[in-house]
Parts: C-alpha cells; structure tokens; sequence
C-alpha cells in the first residue's frame, strides 16, 4: 500500500508532454525576460515613489542625495500649492465630461444601431473622418469663441469650455464603440418590446439601457479618465492656477522656475497615479473588452 | 389648368370612386381628351370642358351640395349651443371632469350620426364624419362606462379608508411581527445548509449565491403576501392601483379608438378641386403657413417656431446684426478690414462660420417645411387625406426618433468640433503672424505653396521635420507593438506561472498618467537625474541626453515603447486568450512545431483583430504631441538646422503648437494642420474602406 503511494507520487500527471532539457532552458529564459520587463517597469515607477518620500531631495531630483524618510513633500504639496483645488476642479470636469458624454452617446449609439434613417451612413463616414483631425487644431477658435460666448454670458467659464471641447471629443468614437456593442445585441428583443407596445424611448430606457449597461460604464470610465490624463487642452485654455486641472496644475511644479518643485511633482503625480491605477487593475476585463470591441468599427 | 383624375387613391393604392358628380364629369372630358387625337374634337371637348368649369353654380351636384354644405352650418352651429348646455348641465352635477368630456363627446357624435347618415353619398367628408361619430356611439359608453365603474370603486374604497383612519390594528401587527420571525428563522436554516452542502463541496460557489439570493427572494415575497393580509394595507394598495388603472388604461383606450379613427382616415379619401399644389410656393418663405392651410395645425406651431429662428435669429445674425462684433456672412469676406481698432479679424472669421451654419440650419428648416407641405398637398390631390396631429406624432416618434435623439451630439459637433475646424481650414488661407494678430487678410494658397516648396518661414524645416515625425511614428509605434505582442506570446504560455502578476505589473505603464511618467523620465535623464547617474558609473561617460539630438530621439522611440507596450499587451492578451486551444491541438497532431504555431495561427489570428486598433496607434503617435514636448520640448535646440522655432526631436504637432502658441504664427500652424490632417484623413478613410464591415455594407 505505501509504495504503491509512492508509485503515485512519482506518476507524472499533467497532460503536457515531459519537458526536454531544451525546453527547460526556455522556460527558465522566459522567465529571465518576464522578470527583465517586470524590473524595467517597476524600477522607474518605484524610483518616482521614492523620490515622493525622499527628505533629501530638494528643488531637482538628484540622483546622489541620500534617502531619509520624510512626508515634507505631501505637505508642501497640499498647503503651499492648490493641490486640493486642482483635485477639485478635476473631478468636477471629469465628472460632467462623463455625464454629458453619455447621455449624448447612448443615444446615438441607440439611434445609429437600431435605425436605417436618410444620411446615416455618409454622416457616420463624416464623423469617422472628423476625428483624425487632432483636437488641438481648433485650438486658435476656442479662445475667440470663448471670449465671445462669455461676452454675452458672463458666467460661461473657460472650464466650461473645457468640458465642452472633451464632450464634443468623445462622442465619435464612442458613438461608434457603443454602435458596435448594441449591434451585438439581437434585435429580436426590441421587436418583442414593441409588439408589446413599447415606444421607441421605452426600447431605448428599458431594453437597450439595461443590456449595454456594462459598455456605458466602460465609455463613462473613459471620459472620466480622460481629463486627469489631458494636460495639453488645460494647460492651454485654463489661464489661472485657481481654475487648473490636475494635470495642468502638476506640469507647473516641474515646468515654472517660480514653482518649481521636482519632488512635490512626484508626490503629486503619485496621488494621483494610485487611484486611476487602482481602478485600472480591478476593472482590467472590462476595459480590455471595451477596447477590442472598439475595434470592431474597423 | 390641371388635369382631375377620374378615381381617388389612398395611400396605399386602392382606388374609389369619385362622389362629386361635378369633378367627375370634368374628369371623364380629361381622360377623353386625352386620348382624342383629332384636333378639331379636342378643340371642341377643351370647349365643352371651359363651359362646364363657367356653368359651375348650375352644376345639380353642386346645387345640392352647396344645399348640404349649409344645412351643415346650421347643425353646427346649433350642436354648439346645445354641447355647451349640456356641458354645463353636467358641471352642474358635479361630474368629474374627464367624464364630463367624453359624455359631451358621446353626446355629440350621436348627433353627428344623425345627421351625417343622410349625407354619407353625398360626398366623402360626410361620410368620414359618419363613420367617425359612429365609431364614437360604438366605443364611448365603454369607456365611460369603465371609468364611472372605476371611479365608484375608487370613491368606496377611499371611503373605506377615511373609516378605517382610526382602526389601530394591533393584533395583525403582532401577528405579522410572530410570522416574520418565524420566518426569518426559517430562512436562517435554509441558509445554514446550503452553506453546508457548499463546505461538504456538493455545490459550486455560483450555485450558493443562486440559492442565498433565491432564498431571500423568497422571503421577501412572502412578507409581501402576508402584509396584505392586513385590512388597511390591502386598501390602501387597491386605491394606488385603481388610479393608476384609471390613469393608464383610460388612455390606452382613447388612444385604440384613435387608431380607429385613424385608420377611417386612410381608407375614406378626400375630394378638392385644387389641381395645382400652389400653397407650397405661396408660403414658401414662411414655415408653418402652408401646414396651418392644410389644417395641420399643431404641425404648424411647430415650424412657426423654426420660422421665429429664422426670421429672428439665423438671417439677422447672417446680415451682421446681433453679433458680438463681426458682420455676419459679409465679415468672411472683409475680415475686419478698415473696422476699428479693437475689432479682430478672428472674431468676424469665427462669426462669419457661426452664421454661415446658422443659415445652413435655416435653409434646412425651409426645405424641410417644403417639402412637408407639398407632399401633403399632392397626396390630396389624389386623394390621400392629411394626416392628423395624432398620426403626425406617431410617425415623428418613428421615423423622426434617431434625428430627434441625435440632435444634442449634431449641435454639439457642429458647434465645437466642425466651427473649429473650419477657422483652422479657413486661417490657413491668410496672414496671421505676430505683426498681423488683430487684422489679418486673404492671401489665397501662398502659406500651402511655401510648405509644398519648401521655403520660408513654415517651408524650411517642415520636410526636415516630417521626415523625424515619419521616423518617430515608425519606430515608436512598431517598438511598442514589438514589445507588447512578444510579452504576451511569452505571459501567455501555458507553463509559465504567476500569469496575474506579470499582466497586473505589464499594466501599469497604461494606467499610470502619460504625462507624468514622461515628465518623470524627463527629470531622471536631466544632467545629474537618476538614469544619467548610472549610464556614467556604468560606462564612464558623462552622457547629457537632453543635449544630444540622435540620444534624444533615442530615447524617446524607447521611452514610448515602454509606454505603448503595455496597451498593446493588454490588447494581445485580450485575443490570445479567445484563440480556441483546438486550433493548437489540431497543430499538434500535424507535428507543428512551436514556431509554425506561433507564425501560422496565432500572428495571423492576432493580427487580424487588432489591425484596425494598430492603425490608430500609428496615427495616435503621428500626433503624440505629449511624449515629445514633455520629454525635452522639442529640443535639443540647433538653428542652424531647424531655425528659430524648432528642436531637433520636434514633431510636426509639438511643431504646430510652438508656432501657434508660443509665436503666433497661427496661419502657418493651420496650413500645416490642414496638411497633416487630410493626410490622417487619407490614411483613415483608405483603413476604413477595406474593413470587411463596410464592405460588407454593414457599417
């Protein structure tokens, strides 16, 4: 009885065919590059991290300073700079950029779907075109437009502006990624629904909504993102630090002599990094998935 | 003079008779006219025809018509006097006011059937006044029916509830709370054992979570059934629910007797001398008017509204007044010219395309309103009777449902996108520069002229700096996508462990912010930065990056091939994991070996995903405007190669934005941006064409 729980033991198992030496080799070099990227990744990230809480460092990150554990960044962060604002502003940019974006794309996604109407398709080749042209192009109008709008409603502010820019940014491509998921969707269902005598915004509220819910959270996340990843549009349209994004606010720190504060930036950018790359992480299937079915619009 | 047809149509083809002896008569010497070939006989029936149309008011069907027509007045008039009577006969009896209507509606129609039913012959309006008033006698008791039943039901059980006001019901309250605990202790043992049967290992995870939720559905339901027990509770839901009977079914109702209604609409036709649909051209100029001629009355608010944008705001704004400073379409062409001081080019530029899409919006609004109105009027010619308010708005939210959806991203789009790019398009074809920022003019194509030649200002180091961009977007994308695919053929192994670890690690130089990693890296290959430090302790050599143009660009393809890899990885991990593992097995049994796996299935399979995904990565790093100006801003700096403005690592959008922003030369910036856009545009629109989707007609 016990050798035969031996024998057991010893009984190769798996149905891979034995590895040769040959193969082990590989294996093992395999894992020496994995771990190569794995460090070349790591290393730079961990070297910002670092820096954040190196004492040592001053006005420039230098590479010979000693490191002593120290929050002093963190505080210079938050009370010399408007950090706190920054994060402000951010979020509320980013979160009506994602208010607006989808509900303006979950309809024409809807629409663009589910309807064969007069100029959808040269209108869809129209938008598809449009987008190529980078954002950045119209910046020289957006100032102008700006300063009139604002002429006659005072309260139209630049973030104002900022939002609509995102907005208008992200409809195409996401009209096109939500077009492709509802395709994916039977259209048996609506056919049901509207036998039963649902209108074509009930289709919409009570069928489509609740099936592309997980796209909609994905075009949502996106958009929300996007503007903690902008820096360009802010840095150029916003004018005053109270008013800056976050991204705006941080390049100050590395780019502006009076400002200037090379590790306070790190400790920035790293608040800043830890969230979105949380959020990253968890939801990974989803972006992931969100993207290939993005490349669905061909 | 037109000509009538000798039947009517409706609009799906049938065909009647015409019941206006006059009408046809002239119809009838039409056709026969029309199909004389002898001139003199035609000659004589155009005559008899002009005698007929003259001898009109002696016509017999006329006469008798006219005779019906007045009698109609009459009854009209005297139904008014008596539904108001009768209306206020019922106000007075304290008749709720939704009954109220529909008995004065019933009360109507029965009249209406009276007397219509000696006309219905006559002509096709009194017999579609029949037909509708007798459909109301058959529906409407029903429905009142219906709702003085419900009512009565709804004032019993509201009674109810004012007696039961003041019931403490105390017993089914400790009733209710002894059964909910029993209950919850039931459901607690449930709970227990299938968590049981989940340690013993008998059922999955997702077959507990199944029955946990099952389980509590369960309970709640239950709860709900036993609440109803209670006398007061039941009441109060039986009144919630008869309202909203009342509410929605009572409209449903009205709205099949509608359709009814409605569909009397399409088989009766209608009978008009009108030969020529001449209210479209008439009230051409103003939407709105031709509908309310065609009784398509709230139809006509609506394009009255579009003709208040017209009239109001879209051909003011075009001719210059109410706008901020410009002169409407006229400012495209002067550009502020000889204006005041403090007016600026841009502006009328940008108020000239505002009202150029204004007027392009008020032109729609006129064709449409044409349109609308001309169908309406040629159907009715035919025979096709108008459609009603309710049939109109059945068909908006059919047809019309994706415009009206669309229409925030389409306002959105023309205002914030294409309003841009058409200033852009249009600066490109003047002078702005530093000594012409307020006033600029027209100077045709010389800013494209001077890029294509190479000279000038823009000229000189674009081809120089578009050869760098090309380089740039080649070997940066295709490092990444080198990287990316590699690691994740490598991840993707079946051998390989700790696969969640090496993928979450591999994420991070995606999720991290772009601009700050970049501006990391920039700090770190600063003089005296991290990685200078130890290349120099390495090798010896005090290597300055930033100073060196070739280390700089070096630098950058490998810094964004650290950056793009990891969306490529995640990407290729995405498909890899799809690829089903008998496409390998059937591999295996061929005696493939791992090379003409790797080659023959999976590259091509990958590929074939995420070509399109691929593409927009060249095109994103042709404009990765971040990676270059945050890495070194462009620089090193060499005038004596790039001139003035740009670095040695620049790319033609770092490039774009140091003319625009820094040294506004916003003309050239925009003749280069148009340049590089249609190129984009080319290269997008060629990706697109061959995707199997469009090919497929698909889209």
């Amino acid at each position: 009885m016990a050798r035969k729980k031996e024998n057991k033991e010893k009984l190769y198992l798996s149905d891979k065919p034995p590895l040769t030496l040959f193969g082990k080799i590989g294996i093992f070099l395999t894992y020496v590059v994995l771990f190569a990227w794995v460090y070349a990744i790591v290393w730079p990230l961990f070297q910002m991290f670092v820096s954040a809480f190196n004492g040592k460092q001053q006005q420039y990150i230098m590479a010979n300073s000693n490191f002593e554990f120290s929050i002093r960044h963190f505080q210079y962060l938050f009370t010399e700079t408007l950090y706190l604002t920054w994060v402000k502003n951010t979020l509320i940019i980013a979160g009506t950029t994602a208010l607006l974006t989808l509900i303006v794309v979950s309809f024409t996604g809807y629409a663009y779907s589910r309807y064969r109407f007069k100029g959808r398709n040269a209108s869809l080749m129209a938008i598809m075109l449009i987008q190529t042209i980078p954002t950045f192009a119209g910046i020289t109008a957006y100032f102008t437009m700006h300063s009139i709008v604002s002429s006659i409603i005072p309260q139209f502010s630049r973030q104002m502006m900022l939002i609509l820019i995102y907005t208008g940014g992200a409809i195409a491509s996401n009209t096109f990624i939500l077009k492709g998921y509802i395709d994916s969707v039977s259209t048996e269902l609506d056919d049901a629904a509207k036998i039963d005598g649902c209108s074509n915004f009930n289709v919409y509220r009570l069928i489509i909504m609740p099936i592309a819910r997980p796209m909609l959270t994905i075009i949502a996340l996106w958009s929300f993102i996007g503007p903690f990843m902008d820096y360009l549009l802010a840095k150029v349209l916003l004018t005053s630090p109270k008013s800056y994004t976050l991204a705006a606010g941080l390049y100050t720190l590395v780019t502006d002599f009076r400002t200037m504060n090379q590790p306070a930036f790190a400790a920035g950018g790293l608040l800043t990094a830890i969230p979105i790359v949380i959020l990253f992480i968890a939801l990974q299937k989803q972006l992931v998935s969100g993207l290939t079915s993005g490349s669905v619009k061909g | 003079m037109g000509k009538y047809n000798v039947l009517l149509y409706d609009n799906i083809g049938n065909t009647y008779e015409r019941k206006n002896k006059y009408l046809l008569e002239l119809a009838l010497l039409d056709e026969k006219i029309k199909n004389e070939k002898d001139n003199n006989i035609k000659s004589m029936l155009k005559k008899q025809r002009r005698e007929i149309k003259k001898n009109k008011r002696n016509h017999p069907y006329i006469i008798s018509l006219k005779d019906y027509e007045k009698k109609e007045n009459e009854f009209l008039n005297d139904l008014k006097k008596k539904r108001t009577e009768y209306y206020n006969k019922l106000k007075a009896d304290k008749t709720s006011r939704k009954l109220r209507k529909l008995k004065t509606r019933l009360f109507e129609s029965e009249k209406k059937l009276d007397f219509y039913s000696e006309y219905v012959d006559l002509s096709y309006e009194a017999e579609f006044e029949y037909k509708k008033a007798n459909l109301d006698t058959i529906h409407l008791p029903n429905i009142i029916e219906f709702l003085v039943e419900g009512q009565n039901e709804l004032n019993i059980a509201l009674a109810k509830k004012e007696e039961l006001k003041n019931l403490d019901e105390k017993d089914f309250r400790k009733e209710f709370k002894k059964f909910k605990e029993s209950r919850k202790e039931i459901l607690k043992e449930e709970k227990l054992r299938i968590k049981n049967l989940r340690k013993q290992g008998l059922i999955s995870r997702k077959a507990e979570e199944n029955a946990l939720t099952e389980l509590k559905r369960k309970y709640k339901n239950v709860l709900e059934i036993k609440k109803r027990e209670s006398i007061k509770f039941s009441n109060n839901e039986f009144i919630k629910t008869k309202k909203y009977e009342l509410k929605k079914d009572l409209k449903t109702m009205l709205k099949v007797l509608e359709a009814d209604i409605s569909d009397f609409r399409r088989k009766i036709p209608v009978e008009i001398e009108k030969t020529i649909p001449y209210y479209s051209y008439l009230t051409l100029l103003v939407p709105g008017l031709g509908q309310g001629l065609n009784k398509q009355y709230i139809k006509m608010l609506l394009f009255l509204i579009g003709t208040l944008f017209i009239y109001l705001i879209a051909i003011p704004y075009a001719l210059g007044y109410g706008n901020y400073q410009g002169q409407g379409i006229a400012g495209l062409i002067s550009l502020a010219e000889g204006g005041l001081r403090i007016h600026k080019s841009i502006i009328f530029m940008i108020e000239g395309i505002v009202a150029l899409f204004l007027s392009i919006i008020a032109i729609g609004i006129y064709a449409i309103s044409f349109i609308d109105v001309h169908k309406v009027e040629k159907n009715a010619i035919k025979g096709i009777r108008p459609s009603n308010w309710f049939e109109t708005k059945t068909t908006i939210s059919e047809e019309g449902f994706p415009y009206i959806v669309s229409l925030p991203a389409l306002l959105i789009i023309v205002f914030i996108v294409l309003v841009p790019i058409m200033t852009t398009f249009l600066l490109s074809f003047t002078n702005m520069d530093p000594q012409h920022q307020s006033k600029f003019t027209w100077i045709g194509l010389s800013n494209y002229k001077m890029i294509i030649m190479g000279q000038g200002l823009a000229g000189k180091v674009f081809w120089q700096i578009l050869g760098w961009t090309v380089i740039w977007t080649l070997a940066a994308t295709t490092l990444a996508i080198l990287i990316g695919f590699a690691l994740a053929l490598l991840v993707n192994n079946e051998r390989i462990k700790g696969k969640r670890f090496f993928r979450t690690i591999y994420l991070l130089p995606w999720a991290v912010p772009a601009f700050i990693t970049i501006m990391f890296f920039s700090i770190m290959v600063a003089p005296g930065g991290v990685l200078t430090e130890i290349i120099k302790n390495a090798t010896g050599l005090r290597v300055e990056i930033k100073n060196d143009p070739t280390l700089t660009r070096i630098a950058l393809i490998l810094m964004q091939g650290w950056l793009g890899s990891s969306y490529i990885f995640i990407l290729t991990t995405g498909v890899l994991q799809a690829i089903p593992g008998d496409l390998y097995e059937a591999a295996d049994m061929d005696g493939a070996t791992a090379w003409d796996k790797i080659r023959r299935i999976t590259v091509p399979l990958v590929l074939f995903q995420t070509a399109p995904l691929l593409v927009t990565q060249y095109t994103f790093n042709f404009n990765n405007f971040s990676a270059i100006f945050l890495f070194n801003g462009g620089g090193p700096f060499n005038p004596i190669k790039y001139g003035n403005l740009a670095g040695s690592s620049d790319i033609l959008i770092s490039y774009i934005y140091k003319l625009t922003m820094d040294n506004q030369y916003q003309a050239i910036g925009a003749a280069i941006t148009m340049f590089i856009s249609l190129g984009l545009m080319i290269f997008t629109f060629i990706g697109f064409r061959n995707s199997k989707q469009f090919k497929e007609g698909r889209l």
